[in-house]
């Protein structure tokens, strides 16, 4: 039987990971304006709809690469249908 | 005085020495480590490294192994989470390997919550979240999940282009205590009205609170649907759910 948690101390853990989750909250919005959310570091695309920015990668089974040069608000390249 | 080289872990040791450039953020890493189980550093590589099956199992491995629950937020999962938040912030990497380490942080979490439930720890509530009909972006949906999750609530995720009837669905099984719409596009998110105007025909309405959030949505278009509350981001999000369902803090 696993040792029971005191809830004030799991409180506290919560607390801790809100504190990461919320600079990481900062973080976001200061990279939404200037790179799309969903590319990824390696400059994948891990949208799950069409993007005008996406190109296809020289292997097929790979995330299709991102053409996207974030110099313009990307999101007009999203497509909606 | 601890030093890099103490570490057990090599991912770890590697990824303080490439990527952690404060020296209090690298002292305080650094120190947390090496006090750290081998077995624990490993849970926080795997995490750091987003691979929630290895997650899964070394922490369940070490919670059967005895030990105990906190240890292992503490020293794999928390402290994993914290080079993360580092390596975000200084753009090492981007929101698709955060939502892949927070993936991994839920799957050892999954270990924790009965140990939490027996110990008579309930989350503050449960959330459905979904993108609504005809909407397929989720990067906002995904952060308010994971800042939700963070906070001590249970999601649901419905995943993009969900419809009223599966709303319905998930609430009827799942008896939330409050449902989320996501919605990014202006095209789609008259569908949040639709999903409301749903529930209300099914008479459900009063049986959830209904929170809605996404870049084109305003409180005014919230308000003028019906909706119990608006996130502007992931952050008012957590806030939003907890005075919809009148949080205070534990302990």
């Amino acid at each position: 039987m696993a040792e029971p948690i005191d809830p004030a101390a799991y409180q506290q853990r919560l607390d801790r990971i809100g504190e990461i989750f919320d600079s990481m909250m900062t973080t976001v919005a200061d990279l939404t304006g200037r790179r799309c959310p969903y590319k990824n570091r390696f400059d994948r695309c891990t949208a799950q709809f069409g993007c005008r920015n996406q190109r296809k990668p020289e292997d097929p089974s790979q995330l299709k690469v991102c053409g996207g040069d974030d110099k313009l608000d990307y999101r007009s390249a999203w497509e909606t249908t | 005085m601890p030093e890099l080289t103490d570490i057990a872990n090599e991912f770890i040791r590697g990824e303080i020495e490439e990527f952690i450039e404060r020296p209090e953020e690298r002292d305080r890493l650094i120190g947390l480590f090496v006090a750290a189980k081998p077995d624990q550093q490993d849970i926080a590589a795997a995490l750091v490294d987003g691979d929630d099956d290895v997650v899964d199992r070394l922490t369940q491995a070490a919670l059967g192994g005895g030990t105990p629950a906190l240890e292992v937020m503490d020293d794999g999962l928390i402290a994993g989470m914290a080079i993360v938040g580092v390596k975000f912030r200084e753009n090492f990497i981007y929101v698709p390997e955060v939502l892949a380490c927070a993936r991994a942080m839920k799957a050892g979490m999954a270990h924790i919550e009965p140990i939490l439930s027996a110990s008579g720890i309930e989350p503050y509530g449960t959330v459905v979240m979904g993108t609504v009909k005809g909407d397929l972006h989720d990067i906002g949906k995904n952060l308010c999940i994971m800042m939700l999750r963070g906070s001590g609530f249970e999601v649901i995720d419905l995943g993009v282009d969900t419809s009223a009837d599966d709303f319905i669905d998930a609430v009827e099984e799942h008896k939330p205590s409050v449902l989320g719409m996501s919605a990014l596009l202006t095209t789609t998110m008259p569908n949040m009205g639709k999903t409301i105007d749903a529930f209300i025909d099914a008479d459900l309405r009063d049986v959830v609170k209904i929170m809605v959030g996404g870049a084109p949505v305003t409180q005014e278009f919230a308000d003028d649907m019906g909706a119990d509350g608006y996130g502007k981001d992931a952050m008012a999000c957590v806030a939003l759910a907890k005075e919809l369902i009148g949080v205070t803090a534990r302990g």
